[in-house]
């Protein structure tokens, strides 16, 4: 069996009664199926097709533990990408709130955004959303692997919630944390966000993962359920250290009319994966998916996602941009599935990947599939080297090799990141791409 | 300030230049005519450093200095400057950073500390008013979106921004109407005097209707056949280029 060799659940029982008392009550169903589904499938290997370039041999061999009572203060924080930006903040060390290093007083009426533990009134929403959006059912085609997620939900405890009732909008940005710290052996933790906004209702949100000290295995999941015509701007950044393992699955459920625009901005991790689904069950919708992601020394930056237009006259635009240095490898794996009655869809993606040294690998698979006959699907994915040309004309005009080629990367994801509004945010990350690039 | 000595080169297997004889002093401008094919941009690629061609032999000096075994930057720092015949394309790289990031490396290659922003702002202003460039062009990428006139203009425009000694148009003339040529024209002039040398490439002689040249070369079949003055245009413009190959039949 090799379920009880698996590290990832050896201590589940003794665990469980930790977590489950930062928690709500109410979950234990949950729980207990999610182990169960958990347990008779185990960690993928890349045999399992959707983990095929996903080696996951780390999370055997590493030895991590759970990382609760860390004692971090703001200043251990703060200097963390994207650090100390003026917005409303909810930070979890190792997967355990942090009161102190939060801040989100001064919200507005008819919004709540915070911890699970603290959300006093709004239990409801949380019962009603979390578990029913992080799923499979009813969909098209192949469906996609669950296990991390029912890991995560085995896990399920304390977490944040965004709830914006109907035509709030929040103007400062929201971000939520998750650092890690750790010593000698690395921290475990299982994320849990859920953001869900009300009809009309408006967010700006950063979800960043970051390291302090040590290296994490972190497994997130966020749930995201937009109502007609809400509007999310949901920024993902990843940089944790280059030990860490991270596998991130985000669900999405946009209502008619909804605009949902996800950043996916990957710098760090060793092993870090990302899975998007968004199900576009309503007309009218647009779906968003950008990324920028920069792999080097031995990094391995997966992103999967996953599109369902499941109704007429939706758009969904998707730019993912992948720089790979050193032994650096890149996977995407974008699917979209254009279901019977999704007429007139207008369905655009692209990959894009830079390879600056010749040991660097990108896998690349756009994956569409089609059952509707008016529809308007593109797809394209290109992998090379900087443009001759273009290094040529810079250095005709004085810049040095190095300079001009390191302005043609730095160039290539920063059209990505200017996708992002917060203008904080968005600096921050230029200038982190730029340290990552030069180093 | 150039002085360019039997230089031949070829791409892949292909000889183009096959002894090329050329120099300019301080404050000439040479223009370089020839038809399609007699190697007029290799030479202007040649001298930029472009590496798709392979110098067989002879050699170019610029200010004493061995120019082939500069880097394209370095010539570019050395002060030769090349405004491409095909302008290219950088998305994601606004031109005034394009503008700032060349003119600091070419300050640095000197020993010189960054320019001043301030002092680079006077300077932008002063001289995209200069080429009548639309100052919101100046924050777009380098080149993306822009019209043929525009991308001339703008090579132009880095021109005067970059402040070389030894200025090369290759082909600037190509796709502009003549509006546009005249504001091209305007610009180069305003840069011409003092030491500055320019070498003009062109297929046509309109272009020197308003860049007068001081020396006019023909190129032909990868060697100058003919040189003289501004009336050695005037002559390939009436006469076509046939005559100079009758001539050089005669000779034979």
């Amino acid at each position: 069996m090799i379920a009880t060799l698996d590290p990832l659940v050896a201590d589940y029982d003794q665990l469980l009664p930790v977590i489950a008392a930062d928690g709500l009550a109410g979950f234990e169903e949950l729980r207990a199926a999610a182990i169960r589904r958990y347990r008779e499938s185990g960690i993928p290997t890349t045999r399992d097709e959707e983990f095929k370039y996903t080696p996951l041999h780390a999370l055997t061999e590493t030895k991590y533990r759970f990382g609760y009572g860390a004692n971090l203060t703001r200043e251990d924080v703060s200097g963390l990408l994207v650090g100390d930006i003026d917005a409303i903040t909810v930070v979890f060390v190792n997967g355990q709130f942090a009161p102190d290093l939060s801040s989100t007083d001064s919200l507005p009426n008819g919004a709540y955004i915070g911890s699970f533990s603290d959300a006093r009134g709004f239990e409801d929403e949380i019962h009603a959303n979390l578990g029913t959006i992080a799923h499979f059912n009813n969909r098209l085609g192949s469906t996609n692997d669950l296990r991390f997620v029912d890991l995560n939900s085995a896990y399920l405890g304390d977490g944040t919630l965004i709830f914006l009732e109907k035509n709030v909008t929040v103007e400062r940005p929201i971000h939520v944390v998750h650092v890690v710290s750790a010593s000698d052996v690395a921290a475990l933790s299982f994320p849990r966000n859920l953001i869900v906004l009300g009809e009309n209702a408006e967010a700006k949100v950063i979800e960043s993962y970051v390291t302090h000290a040590g290296n994490g295995v972190t497994i997130p999941v966020t749930e995201i359920r937009l109502a007609a015509a809400a509007r999310l701007e949901h920024n993902k950044v990843q940089n944790e250290s280059l030990a860490s393992t991270h596998i991130a699955n985000i669900f999405v459920d946009q209502a008619k009319t909804s605009v949902y625009t996800s950043n996916n901005i990957n710098f760090g991790g060793g092993v870090a994966r990302t899975d998007i689904n968004a199900y576009v069950g309503g007309e009218y919708c647009e779906t968003w998916l950008n990324s920028a992601n920069v792999a080097t020394g031995s990094q391995i930056i997966d992103n999967h996602t996953r599109i369902d237009h499941a109704l007429p006259n939706c758009q969904s635009f998707e730019v993912y941009k992948s720089i790979l240095k050193d032994n650096g490898v890149g996977v995407f794996n974008g699917k979209i599935f254009v279901y019977e009655d999704a007429q007139k869809t207008d369905a655009k993606q692209t990959n894009q990947a830079i390879l600056l040294s010749p040991t660097a690998t990108m896998n690349t698979k756009p994956q569409l599939e089609i059952f509707a006959d008016d529809v308007k699907c593109t797809h394209g994915a290109t992998i090379g080297q900087l443009r001759d040309d273009a290094l040529f004309y810079l250095r005709a005009r004085g810049i040095p090799l190095a300079e001009a080629q390191g302005l043609l990367v730095y160039a290539f994801a920063a059209e990505v990141l200017e996708k992002i509004t917060i203008d904080e945010v968005r600096e921050k990350l230029e200038a982190a791409l730029f340290e990552k690039l030069g180093s | 300030m150039l002085t360019i000595t039997d230089l031949t080169a070829r791409v892949e297997e292909k000889e183009i230049l096959k002894g090329i004889n050329l120099t300019i002093n301080p404050g000439e401008v040479h223009a370089i005519m020839g038809p399609n094919g007699s190697g007029k941009s290799t030479l202007a690629s040649i001298l930029a450093g472009r590496s798709d061609y392979e110098v067989t032999g002879g050699s170019v000096e610029l200010f004493e200095k061995d120019l082939l075994e500069l880097e394209p930057d370095e010539r570019a720092a050395e002060g030769l400057f090349l405004a491409f015949q095909y302008p290219v394309e950088i998305p994601g790289v606004t031109n005034t950073y394009f503008l700032r990031s060349a003119i600091n490396a070419i300050r640095k290659y000197h020993g010189q500390e960054d320019m001043p922003p301030k002092e680079f702002m006077a300077l932008v202003k002063q001289k995209a008013a200069l080429m009548e460039l639309d100052p919101a062009m100046l924050s777009r990428s380098v080149n993306e979106g822009f019209s043929g006139g525009e991308k001339k203009r703008n090579e132009i425009f880095q021109m005067a921004m970059l402040d070389p000694k030894l200025c090369v148009l290759d082909e600037t003339d190509s796709g502009l109407d003549i509006d546009a040529l005249k504001v091209v024209a305007n610009g180069v002039n305003a840069l011409r005097g003092g030491d500055r040398g320019i070498l003009v490439i062109t297929h046509y002689q309109r272009l020197l209707d308003y860049i007068v040249p001081d020396f006019v070369h023909v190129l032909m079949d990868g060697k100058i056949v003919k040189s003289g003055g501004k009336e050695l245009a005037l002559e390939l413009e009436e006469k076509g280029y046939d005559f100079i190959k009758e001539e050089l039949a005669a000779k034979a």
